[in-house]
């Protein structure tokens, strides 16, 4: 069992995993202290309904859950925002100068999940769906079918 | 497309250089606050009591329904919503059995089974059960996650006729997480599909101790299964109310003849001989792997 709710453990969580959660999230979100607030709230989180995982792969496997769905949270509420003032906020936030990256956070995000996971962290099929709860061969279509989009957004061949 | 071009745009990002410090800084002073905050809840708590214990006429129900979370909600807290739902779902079995051992409540809140029901497991796509139990004081005492940890307290599946040490959560794949809410323990147990054992009476099990063995438990002749009389520790065992018509036979014996164990193991107890098992933990990418194997006898043993 790998034991949460405590200071020092979600510390060491903060510690072993923000990288990795802060990048994730800018595949949703392009603002990257909208990032930040996502998963510092996740982190937070861990305080106030703490958790027992049953091993370190749960543990990572929530984390990442949690960032993605809080990181859609916040995007969701973005985009309904009416006050001029906040929008233009929003409008403000850097483009990224990579096309690729705008178009991995322009696709549906079950796909640029995959995408992130498989070709920036390096995770295998089968390890992203350990960590996103899905067979493998889910993971393999939607990392085809999201490669099929960002072919025809980029209008370019895969190298 | 030129995936280094999307890692360096990537690592290139303004992230706040002094994020991680931040969020520590902040989890600490929430931590704090949390403390004070249930320093409060605690002085409040013994009040409550008082009133609850004057207030006898409330019936356990009502009481439960009030205090508890329900498994969707457990589901809920554990990020997944796909199990919530089938919690919430005509398929999902309401239990809310309560049983008393020593100064502790058990009840086993409700179960579900089913494919493709939870986020979580890479099997999700087989067949698998959730359950939810729930732990709390009797004298209403906050209970803390820290003093019930997973290696040391067990909940499991039993299977009348087949023994305890053959079908159990180590043989069924079976994981168990745990969270801690407002001082009462929910545990929610992930394991493979129990259905296929309908047709005989499936008993969930809670104890202190880990896989079981014959210390913890004894089958009678006709398969019922029970603690074993001498059995220290808190112990609860509930009869699972599943419907026979969805006994697989095909798939119990599936189950025998993948699991590697010889079939008689399954259903025949046999005579003490004595061995003492120990357990091997390691660990790698997967997570914690606890085996069980026959100790070896010391060198005085086998001299004598």
């Amino acid at each position: 069992m790998v034991s949460t709710g405590t200071e020092e453990t979600v510390c060491r969580l903060v510690r072993e995993y923000s990288d990795m959660l802060l990048h994730l999230a800018c595949t949703r979100l392009s603002c990257v202290s909208d990032a930040e607030d996502a998963v510092q709230e996740v982190f937070l989180r861990l305080l106030t309904a703490p958790v027992s995982f049953r091993d370190a792969g749960h543990e990572k496997a929530w984390l990442i859950r949690a960032t993605l769905h809080r990181a859609s949270d916040i995007r969701r509420q973005a985009e309904k925002r009416n006050v001029p003032l906040e929008e233009a906020a929003w409008r403000e936030a850097p483009e990224p100068e990579s096309s690729l990256l705008r178009a991995v956070q322009a696709l549906p995000e079950k796909y640029s999940t995959v995408i992130h996971l498989y070709y920036y962290e390096g995770y295998s099929i089968k390890e992203i769906g350990k960590l996103l709860g899905l067979p493998a061969a889910t993971v393999g279509t939607r990392l085809a079918r999201s490669r099929e989009r960002l072919r025809s957004m980029l209008k370019e061949e895969i190298v | 497309m030129n995936w280094e071009e999307y890692r360096k745009a990537m690592d290139a990002l303004p992230f706040s250089a002094s994020f991680q410090e931040r969020t520590e800084e902040l989890v600490r002073q929430q931590a704090q606050s949390e403390k004070e905050c249930m320093m409060m809840k605690k002085k409040g708590f013994v009040r409550a009591v008082s009133i609850a214990a004057a207030v006898a006429l409330l019936t356990v129900s009502a009481y439960a329904a009030s205090r508890w979370l329900s498994p969707a909600q457990v589901a809920e807290l554990h990020e997944d919503p796909v199990l919530a739902q089938a919690f919430e779902s005509e398929d999902a079995i309401k239990v809310n059995q309560t049983a008393q051992t020593g100064d502790l409540a058990v009840t086993l809140a409700g179960l579900v089974s089913g494919e493709n029901l939870s986020r979580w497991t890479s099997e999700a796509d087989q067949a698998r059960t959730y359950a939810v139990m729930i732990l709390e004081s009797l004298d209403g005492t906050p209970l803390d996650r820290e003093d019930f940890p997973l290696t040391e307290y067990t909940v499991t599946p039993l299977v009348a006729g087949f023994t305890p040490w053959s079908v159990n959560s180590w043989t069924l794949n079976a994981g168990v997480s745990l969270l801690e809410r407002d001082g009462v323990l929910y545990y929610l147990l992930d394991v493979q599909s129990i259905e296929m054992f309908a047709d005989h009476r499936v008993y969930l099990a809670f104890y202190q101790g880990s896989a079981p063995n014959r210390d913890t438990f004894t089958m009678a002749e006709d398969g019922t299964i029970q603690f074993a009389e001498d059995f220290e520790g808190p112990c609860a065992l509930f009869t699972l109310p599943l419907n026979a018509s969805k006994a697989d036979p095909a798939a119990v014996e599936q189950f025998i003849a993948g699991s590697g164990l010889d079939r008689e193991q399954f259903t025949t107890v046999g005579p003490d001989d004595g061995t003492t098992y120990t357990t091997h933990e390691t660990e790698d990418e997967n997570g914690k792997h606890i085996e069980i194997v026959p100790q070896e006898p010391s060198a005085s043993e086998l001299a004598r």
